[in-house]
């Protein structure tokens, strides 16, 4: 698939296949395509040219259908910044219809249930970011997306992060981490190297 | 489904709002200082004062209207959650709904606090209230009906906060003068001739409803 922003290439003729629970790592220096190769795949962009399937739903046509299934976990955390961090969890149990449990449990796993009924506006960036990977852990996708989900954290919210991958993993979940950290050797990850748009080396 | 989604969004925009005192404390004083400035600007003279009350008072809500569908939007883009919504597996319909809802409630609630204003400053009697109060509502509606439409398509805009306004207040004249019309012909008490008026105010809603369940998917998309 290609994908261009105006006149500029993000991603030039990229061809992966990515087995179903298998974890890949995308590598490469800023503007590489890996964020963007990540939000198509997340289905939050199109492809110019060019498609594909994901968990076998078309990107073109299934696009609801791979949002069932797929979670995408950025440095940008989507939360509601009047809302508590329970509130932001709930608001997403009920859109989707999802048992109203999972939002403790999510919440306890990310050692948040003390904070649980506090506003996110007073949250660290650690903080919210452990309330996004609570949302993830409510869903349990099928597929997870990260797009550099640890940049600016500290070693507690990093540790939690890199549990929901190992989980999601050992779940045989398919996970995809675009990062310049290094990731857990016991994730078994496979390497992709980006350059330019393009898939350099694909592990 | 459709309805339940939109109802959890409307509860959630009014949360947010209720707890930012966005309505009451923007909404409310912008106005009100609306119409104590036209009030100068007119004088003192009550005939003049009375002919132009139902105009001030739609003026004041319409740019009213324009403000909350704006704020609608921001806070759904301070932090990325607009592709939140954009990424659940909901009826994207939901969202339109949902936003147009709260904005609706928040636009009534302003209103009446708006129109005992003008009662007081401009001495505003009203012969058929029950009618001047349909009037509001389905004006309301529309408002807040394209409000959320074409909030969502500025919100790609990088100069959003003038393009907003310049889709919206074109495609509101209707609403404008058919509110104000009936407002006034309600406040004399010629309900007989108001229903066309209503009329009009709920054609416009029920189109611009549809308009926004069936394309806002579509527009929320890359």
């Amino acid at each position: 698939m290609t994908r261009l922003f105006g006149a500029s290439p993000a991603l030039v003729r990229v061809d992966l296949s990515i087995r179903r629970g298998e974890a890949v790592v995308l590598r490469g220096p800023n503007g590489a395509g890996k964020s963007t190769l990540l939000r198509v795949v997340a289905t939050a962009l199109s492809s110019t040219y060019g498609g594909g399937s994901v968990l076998g739903f078309d990107l073109a046509t299934e696009r609801e259908e791979i949002r069932r299934r797929c979670e995408l976990l950025t440095h940008r955390t989507r939360l509601y910044e009047e809302l508590t961090a329970r509130e932001n969890l709930e608001l997403f149990v009920r859109l989707l219809g999802l048992p109203a449990a999972r939002v403790d449990d999510a919440l306890e796993r990310v050692a948040l249930a003390d904070a649980a009924g506090e506003r996110v506006r007073a949250f660290s960036a650690g903080m919210r970011q452990k309330v996004a990977v609570a949302r993830a852990l409510v869903r349990d996708p099928e597929l997870l997306l990260l797009d550099e989900p640890t940049t600016g954290l500290d070693d507690a919210a990093r540790t939690v992060v890199e549990r929901l991958v190992l989980d999601a993993a050992a779940a045989g979940h398919t996970v995809m981490i675009a990062t310049h950290h290094p990731v857990a050797p016991e994730l078994g990850a496979r390497v992709v190297t980006m350059r330019d748009g393009a898939v350099e080396a694909a592990g | 489904m459709l309805v339940g989604q939109a109802s959890v969004i409307a509860r959630k925009d009014l949360v947010i709002e209720v707890r930012g005192r966005h309505a009451l404390g923007t909404l409310l004083p912008f106005a009100a200082t609306v119409l104590i400035a036209f009030g100068f600007a007119f004088g003192p003279g009550r005939d003049v004062l009375d002919r132009v009350a139902p105009g001030l008072l739609w003026m004041a809500v319409l740019f009213s209207a324009v403000i909350a569908s704006r704020r609608a939007y921001q806070v759904e883009t301070e932090d990325g959650a607009l592709e939140g919504l954009l990424l659940a597996p909901i009826d994207k319909a939901a969202v339109f709904l949902g936003k147009a809802a709260a904005v609706t409630l928040e636009l009534l609630a302003l209103v009446l606090a708006v129109l005992v204003l003008v009662v007081l400053l401009f001495d505003l009697s009203v012969q058929d209230p029950l009618l001047m109060v349909a009037a509001f509502v389905l004006g309301v509606v529309g408002l807040a009906a394209v409000g959320s439409l074409f909030g969502v398509v500025a919100e790609s805009a990088r100069t959003r906060e003038a393009i907003f306004p310049m889709l919206v207040l074109p495609l509101v004249a209707p609403v404008l003068i058919a509110g104000v019309r009936a407002t006034d012909l309600a406040a004399a008490g010629r309900s007989s001739e108001v229903l066309s008026w209503l009329g009009l105010l709920a054609a416009f809603d029920v189109v611009f409803l549809s308009v926004g369940v069936l394309v806002f998917g579509y527009l929320l998309e890359d």
